[in-house]
This record gives C-alpha cells, sequence and structure tokens, in this order.
C-alpha cells in the first residue's frame, strides 16, 4: 500500500528545463547599476524590495536599500558554464554580490515572476 | 468655509462610478470645500489607453497629494498590472491603516471593537520576487527590510499618538522567522523607546488572531508586516461587520489614497443598490486627514443615525434604499442637526 508521500511523488511531470538568464542580487552603496552586456547575457531590468527602478520612471518617494536584484536574460542558447564565465567576469568588474538565481523555462514557460 | 482642498476622485469601475457620486454628495454637503478632479482608473481604462492606471491619472495624484478612490477589479491572467498594487509601487504608500470599529447599530457579539490596524504595504512576501527554483519546487522571497519596517513602525506610533492612542502591538512570528520577522520586530522595538507614553508589546500572529475572536476589546493598535496585515485587517473587518463598512487608506510620505478595500460588484453595476458606506466612513478618514475634523464627526454621526432608524438603508441591512436615498437619507440627517 503506498504511502499518501509515494502517491504524491508519482505524480511528478517530466518538463522540458531551458535556461534563460540569471537573477543576480547585488549589494551597492552608490545607487542604481548600471551594466554593459556580459557576454550573452544582457541586463532586462533592475528593481529593488520588488519595484523596477530600471528602465523607467522611478518615483522620488520610493525607498531603496542597498540590494538590488538586476535580471539578466540570455541573448542566446547558453549553458551553465555560461553562467560560471559571466559571474566571474561580474566579479571582476567589481560587483559585491549576495546570490545568483538562474532563470530557467519549463515547457517554454517562464519559472520567475517579472517585477513590478 | 475654510480651506478649499483639491481631492483627485477616481470612481473605478463596477458599481464605483455611483458609489462615488454619492458619497461626493454626502461630503459636499457637510460644509468642506473640496474641489474634486475626476481621474480615470480600472478595467474601463484598458479600451482607453491601454492600462488599468493611465499616466494621466497618476500626474494628477502627484500634484494634488491626496485621492479618493472607488473600488477597482484586477483581471486575473491577462497580464495587466494591478492598478491598486501600481499605486503602492509608484507613489511607494508604505503604510495601509485599517480601522476596524463597531458600529453600533451592527449587531455583533462583542460591546467595544476599536483596532487600528498599520499594515506595511509594500514589502514581505508582495515583493513579487518568485522562482521555481526546480521542477517541483517553488520559492517566494519574503522581503523585509530595516528602513521598511522602521517607518512603518515609526508612522504607527505618530499617527496613535496624534489620535490619542493607548497601546501598540507588533505582530510577527519572530519565533519561527528569526531574520525577517525578528529584523521587524527589533525596529519596532527601536521606535517603541521614542514613544514611552505610548504602551507597547508584540505578539505572534497565531496566537493575535486567537485572541482577536474570543476577545477583539483588548486591542487598541496593530503594527503587522504585509502578509499577516492582509490576512489580519480582513479578519477585524469581519468582526465589525465585513467590508461594505471597512475604511482604508494607503499613505506614503509623498501622498494618501483613501479606499474602500470591496470589490467593484459588476454585476450590480448601473443598478443604484449597493451600499456606499465603506467609500464614506474612506471619505470620513480622508476628512481627518485634512484636518476636517467637524465635517468628518458630521458625516458619521448621520450615518449612524440613518443606520439606526433603518428607514432608508441599503439591501445588505436589511432595507430596500437605493444608493442615492441612503445618501440623501444621511445628508437631510446632517442637515436636521446642524
Amino acid at each position: 500500500m503506498p504511502t499518501l508521500t509515494d502517491v504524491a511523488k508519482a505524480t511528478k511531470k517530466k518538463r522540458k528545463i531551458t535556461l534563460v538568464g540569471i537573477d543576480m542580487y547585488i549589494i551597492t552603496e552608490k545607487g542604481i547599476p548600471a551594466f554593459d552586456d556580459i557576454g550573452p547575457f544582457k541586463c532586462e531590468f533592475i528593481s529593488n524590495r520588488g519595484t523596477k527602478v530600471w528602465p523607467g520612471f522611478v518615483s522620488p518617494d520610493l525607498l531603496q536599500v542597498n540590494w538590488y536584484r538586476c535580471r539578466f536574460m540570455a541573448t542566446t542558447d547558453v549553458q551553465d558554464a555560461d553562467v560560471n564565465a559571466f559571474l566571474d567576469a561580474l566579479t571582476k568588474k567589481g560587483w559585491w554580490w549576495s546570490a545568483a538565481q538562474k532563470l530557467w523555462n519549463y515547457d517554454g514557460e517562464a519559472g520567475f515572476s517579472k517585477a513590478y | 468655509m475654510g480651506t478649499q482642498h483639491v481631492v483627485t476622485m477616481l470612481p473605478g469601475e463596477g458599481t464605483g462610478p455611483e458609489i462615488c457620486e454619492a458619497v461626493r454628495m454626502v461630503i459636499d454637503a457637510s460644509g468642506v470645500d473640496i474641489k474634486w478632479e475626476y481621474e480615470d482608473i480600472g478595467l474601463d481604462c484598458l479600451d482607453k489607453y491601454g492600462t488599468l492606471l493611465p499616466d494621466k491619472t497618476i500626474q494628477n495624484i502627484a500634484k494634488n497629494k491626496v485621492a479618493l478612490k472607488g473600488p477597482t477589479t484586477t483581471p486575473i491572467g491577462t497580464g495587466h498590472k494591478s492598478a491598486n498594487v501600481t499605486l503602492r509601487k509608484v507613489f511607494d504608500l508604505y503604510a495601509n491603516v485599517r480601522p476596524a470599529k463597531l458600529i453600533p447599530v451592527l449587531k455583533r457579539p462583542w460591546d467595544k471593537i476599536d483596532i487600528l490596524n498599520f499594515r506595511e504595504n509594500t514589502e514581505d512576501c508582495y515583493a513579487a520576487i518568485e522562482h521555481m527554483v526546480s521542477d517541483e519546487v517553488a520559492q517566494c522571497l519574503k522581503v523585509i527590510t530595516w528602513p521598511g519596517s522602521y517607518r512603518i513602525a515609526e508612522f504607527a506610533f505618530k499617527w496613535a499618538k496624534a489620535n490619542g492612542r493607548k497601546k501598540i502591538y507588533c505582530v510577527h512570528k519572530a519565533n519561527i522567522m528569526k531574520m525577517t520577522d525578528g529584523l521587524f520586530l527589533d525596529a519596532f522595538r527601536e521606535v517603541a523607546k521614542k514613544y514611552p507614553e505610548i504602551e507597547s508589546g508584540d505578539i505572534i500572529v497565531d496566537n493575535c488572531c486567537m485572541q482577536l475572536v474570543r476577545n477583539p476589546a483588548q486591542f487598541d493598535c496593530l503594527v503587522l508586516p504585509n502578509l499577516y496585515g492582509d490576512i489580519l485587517t480582513d479578519l477585524c473587518a469581519g468582526l465589525v461587520g465585513g467590508l461594505g463598512f471597512a475604511p482604508g487608506a494607503n499613505v506614503g510620505d509623498g501622498c494618501a489614497i483613501f479606499e474602500a478595500v470591496h470589490g467593484s460588484a459588476p454585476k450590480y453595476a448601473g443598478m443604484k443598490k449597493v451600499n456606499p458606506s465603506a467609500v464614506l466612513v474612506s471619505g470620513v478618514m480622508m476628512l481627518r486627514w485634512l484636518h476636517e475634523t467637524a465635517a468628518a464627526d458630521r458625516i458619521e454621526k448621520a450615518m449612524f443615525a440613518v443606520l439606526e432608524e433603518r428607514k432608508h438603508v441599503t439591501y445588505d441591512v436589511g432595507g430596500t434604499a437605493t444608493t442615492d436615498e441612503y445618501a440623501q437619507a444621511i445628508v437631510e440627517k446632517m442637515h436636521a442637526k446642524a
């Protein structure tokens, strides 16, 4: 007799996973970061506390902390090795980061939220 | 007549326009001098502007710094950003103020409830940072910051002091979420030191829920992170009679938007049968924000009297009056008392 845990695990569906970008969590006291393209990765937006602060309008009232989520999307097909090279290049440019989160599509559907 | 105030009116959609007209009639009859500037928001904007919140509306609110908003609905699954969330983000409306006060004529099991909730409105799990970190694991980042926590606590203590409130409790789950809720609680305690005249303390969120339904009269002011605030403010609204009488305000350093928290009830649109009380009491809150206390008191007393008489009340409270008839009865009651 399978347990409910076994039953739940058996429902898992296989989905095709495609690497499409990286969310970088950058710590800086110098305000909204600016990036050139790094290898095949292009910065798409930057958010602070979940609110988009680049590109576009930023309210002067908006509270910003020293921790920015910077979304880099791949402009070509990429592999994990490209992420490693990206992180190395970003660090060499002097950016201090707390975490990196790979962005994957699952069966072509984004597995990550957008920013307001 | 005293100072003229310029206020942005956002009627919204569904029953919003008819509610806002009724509310405007009552506020205008209260003796306060308000110049209303109407702007579009919500579903009806989509065809005209391609967005739920046009730039023109944003610019008008930025100019006037105070707005009264009717209900709006966010379409599910269309990719359009919620107008409410966008307003909060654009103007950094970090304080969601939700009073829960017992309306005497609405029969409830309690003698007294007068709770002032201060919900942090911009952080927590609402930062919209979510990832599928594997094909079977989803993750949402709970973002709590020191300045975000400090300013909502400071806002709450300032408001409480200005309005003669005696006690503020911080609601949290810092026994489990030691970093995030711990930071929120630390900031609250830091601010509390500056207000020794106000009693302060903290309570774990699950215990707070139980205490609220057992003995709500024990609470005065609550300061809450976003998610607990979302849930407990509706719980408090339920204690005093539901969302139909629940006012709300979203306030930032630059502006304040007053609004009911209920939906736009599109199936009743144009029928003029819905109860405008939640927007009206939000308007009363707005008048107090504008230091028009006498007008606010007049409206509140007249509204309670009309509800007490039950002659001209809407269907949801057992009457047959239309939205306009209820509003007109409040106006007549104000004039009768004058």
